[in-house]
């Protein structure tokens, strides 16, 4: 960088900075040490509304082994520099590969991509932080295992640990993903390297079967959270099933959500549906293939005469129902009995699957590869919808009710409309609860629009919190806002073992707005 | 362990392994060393990562795979070279460490020459 515009770590002098950087270049060696503008400038690429100029590193260190993580934390607690992990970095949405705050060297783990162990007896996985999902899919199909893997909607650029780390979701029966992890490496900010659950134990044969281990359970404290480095992980892999059916239901009208809910959550919890189930809008489900100015070009939000249109003419639902049944033709055939009476009661859901399906719906297709853990990034059509890159995930949890559900629906729409955008949504039903994500989309090359993004956002984290709708994840812009929500106990807790974790501050400020 | 892989090769091609700086007293055994840089072909970039939105049956980016005319082959593949580092609206930016600048280099000039225009695309 010039030097005018250098960027250096906050309370950090250059004579102090480049001295670490000789030091990490001894560790790394020059190559894996990045500081010119054309290096860094791919981790400078946002699509949330905060301002580019508050989220650029001054530096990214490439590791490719746990030991030069470990010389990489020693360098910072000496120099006292601040650093941003990432392992693929592509939370898209939700702050990509860019620092939290600007100054931060980024720690990029992405050459630790090491598969180290796919068994396909107990059908898990250990893997370093840089393996996409693409590279374990590769895998498990170049040696022929019968596994399937469950994958947020950028699978093949995303990989397992950064997204179960964020507690990111896929689609399948082991959706929940951090539900699914187990075992962890971790470099804590004094050096050191502690291995959780049963990985503690030299020549451990559990590690990656039992999660517990013996004492006080800690891998949550290294997900959403800058307690740790995870420098290895392990993930719990589905058997591929005798028989998948992926089915559509489409129900007609907004109101219909509260139905749906309450038809599912027994199949859910019952566990008759297994699987992540998606209820897309008539929005979400169209945007993934189609652009917005097709059916609205008039001011505003999209109006309700321009949806009803798209439902006509799309042959989309006002809600879609995207779920599947795994196991045996006997036990589908069974359980496709119970779906299509629960579902068939009122007599406003059309069931569908195989062709129909396929005929029925353009987003089947990638949504039935979603469900059974394929590489599909066909989703990934949302941002053509308005154009100009702007998006950002907003995702608060709502339980599993019909009521509850219609009304964080409304609420919502009606904010979103306040601000002019639209209602991008769709409920993500988990067992007992619903990750609702809308993607607030907007031109991020307009000044104003990208203004009124960040207005709105803020104003549906607050709206949401005070009738007690958490947000589950947030993008980096936001994270202190989020925070807040869950109270000062919270705070002072995550503060209270940073403290003790971290006493120099040296990893990731400010992620989950945890601080010292 | 059983089933221990070394892949792919994404690492740098012009990386070399560092001295490392080992704190041996707090050192626990790795389970793999570190695979060999070895860069992989422009198809296989291709299919890893951009096929998944530039594919003709995925249409969520533009199909990049049509030859250019020879004269601005050049020119085209820089911008691809550019695109990829940066970003370009939604499209994310891919870095040093996803994408080597060999890799990169590779790919951008296969595609600018139509080396992987899709065979039943029509594209070519």
């Amino acid at each position: 960088m010039s030097t005018t515009q250098r960027i250096l770590p906050k309370n950090v002098s250059a004579a102090d900075f480049d001295a670490a950087l000789g030091r990490f270049r001894e560790t790394l060696g020059a190559d894996r040490v990045l500081v010119d503008d054309e290096q860094l400038a791919p981790y400078t690429k946002i699509m949330m509304s905060a301002d580019k100029e508050d989220h650029i590193p001054s530096a990214a260190l490439l590791a490719e082994t746990t030991e030069e993580v470990q010389a990489i934390v020693t360098v910072c607690n000496e120099a006292r520099i601040p650093l941003w992990m990432i392992a693929t970095g592509k939370n898209l949405g939700y702050g990509s590969a860019a620092p939290g705050e600007t100054g931060q060297v980024i720690l990029d783990l992405s050459l630790m991509n090491r598969i180290l162990e796919v068994d396909p007896d107990s059908c898990t996985a250990l893997v370093e932080p840089g393996v996409t999902y693409q590279q374990l899919y590769d895998y498990i199909q170049e040696k022929g295992y019968k596994l399937w893997l469950s994958v947020p909607a950028p699978s093949a650029v995303a990989g397992p640990v950064g997204n179960t780390l964020d507690r990111g979701v896929g689609y399948t029966p082991y959706g929940e993903h951090f539900m699914f992890q187990c075992g962890m490496e971790v470099v804590l900010a004094n050096g050191e390297v502690v291995r959780t659950g049963m990985g503690g134990l030299e020549n451990s044969t559990s590690w990656q079967v039992f999660k517990w281990g013996y004492g006080p359970y800690v891998d949550g404290l290294f997900t959403q959270s800058n307690y740790g480095i995870v420098t290895k992980m392990g993930l719990w892999l589905m058997p591929e099933p005798p028989a998948y059916r992926p089915f559509l239901i489409q129900y007609p009208d907004p109101e219909d959500i509260e139905e749906i809910v309450e038809i599912m959550r027994p199949l859910r919890i019952s566990q008759v549906i297994p699987n992540a189930v998606v209820i897309a809008h008539t929005l979400y489900d169209v945007a993934s293939h189609r652009e917005r100015k097709e059916f609205f070009t008039g001011e505003g939000s999209i109006d309700r005469e321009a949806i009803e249109r798209i439902k006509q003419d799309e042959g989309v639902g006002e809600w879609n129902i995207y779920a599947a049944l795994y196991g045996t033709p006997e036990q589908i055939e069974v359980n496709w009995k119970i779906v299509e009476q629960a579902f068939s009661k009122s007599g406003k859901a059309k069931l569908l699957y195989g062709e129909e399906a396929e005929q029925a719906s353009a987003s089947f297709g990638y949504r039935s590869d979603l469900m059974r853990g394929n590489m599909n990034m066909q989703e990934f059509g949302l941002y053509n919808w308005r154009g100009g890159g702007g998006s950002m995930w907003f995702a608060p949890v709502s339980q599993a009710k019909g009521s509850e559900t219609r009304d964080q629906t409304e609420l919502a729409q009606q904010i979103l409309g306040k601000y002019g955008f639209d209602y991008v949504g769709e409920y993500i039903v988990g067992w007992r609860d619903m990750h609702h994500i809308i993607d607030l989309l907007y031109n991020r090359q307009d000044p104003e629009e990208t203004r009124r993004a960040h207005a709105c956002f803020g104003e549906l984290v607050d709206e949401f919190s005070k009738r007690g709708y958490g947000i589950y994840r947030v993008n980096t812009g936001f994270m202190d806002q989020v925070a807040d929500t869950y109270g000062g106990a919270m705070r002072e807790l995550h503060r209270t073992l940073k403290q003790a974790l971290d006493p120099n501050g040296i990893l990731a400020p400010g992620k989950s707005g945890i601080r010292l | 362990m059983q089933h221990t892989t070394t892949l792919p090769p994404r690492h740098l091609s012009a990386y070399r392994l560092g001295a490392l700086a080992l704190f041996g007293a707090l050192l626990l055994p790795t389970m793999a060393s570190a695979s060999e840089p070895e860069a992989r072909e422009p198809a296989e970039v291709y299919r890893q990562v951009c096929a998944h939105c530039h594919a003709t049956d995925k249409a969520v980016g533009p199909v990049i795979t049509n030859a250019f005319p020879e004269a601005a082959q050049e020119s085209w593949g820089t911008y691809i070279q550019l695109t990829a580092r940066n970003g370009r609206a939604a499209m994310p930016a891919f870095r040093h460490s996803e994408i080597s600048d060999a890799e990169l280099k590779a790919l951008s000039a296969a595609l600018a020459r139509g080396e992987l225009a899709e065979d039943d695309g029509g594209e070519e």
